[in-house]
């Protein structure tokens, strides 16, 4: 080249999608608008129950056959602590985790709240313990995964 | 032994890594990495009659990217197959065309730039809308999750999990192909350290394969697939991988202790070192101490020396191939393995195998 500084342009993809949730799906989240409720679906092949609920098992590739109500409270699998500002989200450090709610056969994501953030290392030793936790609703709900978070009950961790 | 009438060679490879060199379009970037497999290989382009490639339109923020990228790795009027996966499924597909004699040589191509735009930016608007979406979760928190299971069930383990992002450091820092300067930023989440994250890179990997004998023979091929949804995977022992590693074994028809040298895919440390456990090259709960202490797993230092989804696995498989033609002695290695990783938490896997001829 002859010094010109190479041309680089900025970019920006900002398209619109109408996703359809389905059935399935539709029923899951009135339920958690509508009745505050989490509800699975049966694999009829294992008999696991899947949460959030499917319309179809991916392993055994058969349709679920019945809904089921899980409990609200359940086990921390696996949990992230989250340092970085995104829009929408709460501010930085937040926890987000998976949880196996007591009567379901899989985990579902959601923010974990109820622990000390102030020093992270402190804070994961207990998220480590995988803790209990228990699903609070906020009052306005529309239908959303957002509708609930998961709080960490202290007095019930798990070994 | 592979029992196909054909067999898939390879004839040679590169790796590219650079970052944020606005010398150099995306198409420059591809045609330079290509161009230079096919030198390694002693070949023109004329000597190929198909083209696979291993691309993202999302990461390469282009969409029909493939129109703009596939001619650049050489696919003008030639067969193209393009696959938005792992850069070793699409060499397994590559050899697959060999195999069926569908095709004398091929060249395998696949890259990821991400200093053009943010592959994490990409894998959380690229998750489920209804359930995943709407907190923002990236493939470095599936990451994360992974680690905080592996440190729930293993603790104490503080020592191995440092000795083995100093010894991958250290391979890295050895690693011709390596980027060493500083890239994007390492921000993770917790429980995963800055130095566990992968240095992002701008990669370029290519392999020319085909049907006449070579220095190094693709003697087995494996893929897998887990459940779609995150909550429903056996996060510690990846068996979409297991099964990948244990199905390329078979179709090369030897045992893992046949194997003299392991590439294995992650965008973090211990990404790579649960893959490890899940391969089976150490007991679960061992794979840091195994990155550590054992000198034929990742000796290119892995995610370390530079990484960008979707070109890994070809990379570690270039790796692996380019160890196993080095000059060594009667001791080194016959057969090589290398891992590759698909998005959305590595839902999919592959696993290729390779022998010396």
């Amino acid at each position: 080249m002859d010094g010109t500084e190479p041309l680089t342009i900025p970019g920006n993809w900002n398209f619109s999608y109408r996703y359809f949730a389905g059935d399935t799906a539709t029923r899951f989240f009135s339920e958690l608008r509508d009745n505050s409720r989490i509800m699975g679906t049966r694999n009829p092949v294992s008999g696991n129950v899947m949460v959030p609920a499917r319309t179809f098992s991916d392993a055994d590739y058969v349709e679920t056959t019945e809904w089921v109500e899980v409990s609200n409270e359940g086990k921390l699998e696996a949990f992230s602590i989250v340092g970085t500002k995104f829009p929408g989200l709460p501010d930085p450090p937040f926890v987000l985790g998976y949880v196996t709610l007591d009567g379901a056969d899989t985990a579902i994501l959601n923010h974990v709240t109820g622990v000390d953030l102030s020093d992270i290392e402190v804070a994961a030793q207990e998220l480590l313990k995988q803790p209990r936790v228990k699903a609070v609703f906020k009052d306005q709900r529309e239908g959303r995964i957002t509708d609930f978070c998961f709080e960490v009950l202290h007095d019930g961790a798990e070994k | 032994m592979n029992k196909t009438k054909n067999q898939a060679h390879i004839y040679g490879a590169a790796v590219e890594m650079s970052w944020m060199d606005a010398s150099q379009s995306l198409t420059d970037l591809i045609f330079s990495g290509v161009t230079a497999a096919l030198k390694d290989a002693d070949m023109t382009l004329e000597a190929a009659d198909s083209i696979v490639l291993g691309a993202s339109d999302l990461i390469d923020g282009r969409s029909l990217s493939s129109m703009v990228t596939a001619p650049a790795a050489g696919a003008y009027m030639k067969d193209e197959i393009r696959l938005s996966e792992d850069g070793l499924a699409a060499a397994s597909f590559g050899a697959a065309r060999i195999e069926a004699g569908e095709s004398q040589v091929t060249v395998v191509a696949a890259w990821g730039r991400a200093s053009e735009g943010d592959p994490l930016a990409v894998s959380r608007a690229g998750s489920d809308p209804f359930l995943h979406q709407p907190l923002c979760i990236s493939e470095m928190d599936v990451s994360a999750f992974r680690l905080s299971r592996w440190l729930g069930r293993y603790p104490d383990n503080d020592a191995s999990r440092r000795a083995a992002s100093a010894e991958r450091q250290r391979r890295a820092a050895g690693n011709p192909h390596a980027l060493h300067s500083v890239t994007a930023p390492r921000d993770v989440p917790y429980p995963l350290r800055e130095d566990e994250s992968c240095r992002w890179g701008d990669v370029v990997a290519a392999m020319v394969i085909g049907k006449a004998p070579g220095k190094v023979l693709i003697s087995g091929v494996g893929h897998g697939t887990d459940h779609a949804d995150l909550g429903e995977r056996d996060l510690l022992e990846m068996p979409a991988l297991r099964d990948a590693a244990r199905l390329s074994l078979d179709a090369a028809g030897i045992n893992l202790s046949d194997v003299g040298l392991f590439e294995i895919d992650g965008m973090t440390l211990s990404d790579e070192a649960l893959s490890a456990e899940a391969v089976g090259l150490c007991p679960a709960g061992d794979g840091f101490r195994a990155l550590a202490e054992r000198q034929d797993i990742n000796p290119s230092g892995g995610s370390e020396a530079g990484w960008c989804y979707p070109a890994m696995g070809l990379v570690r498989l270039i790796e692996a191939y380019q160890m196993l033609r080095a000059p060594q002695g009667p001791d080194g290695p016959r057969r090589a393995m290398a891992t590759g990783l698909g998005g959305g938490g590595a839902q999919t896997a592959t696993a290729i195998v390779l022998e010396k001829t």
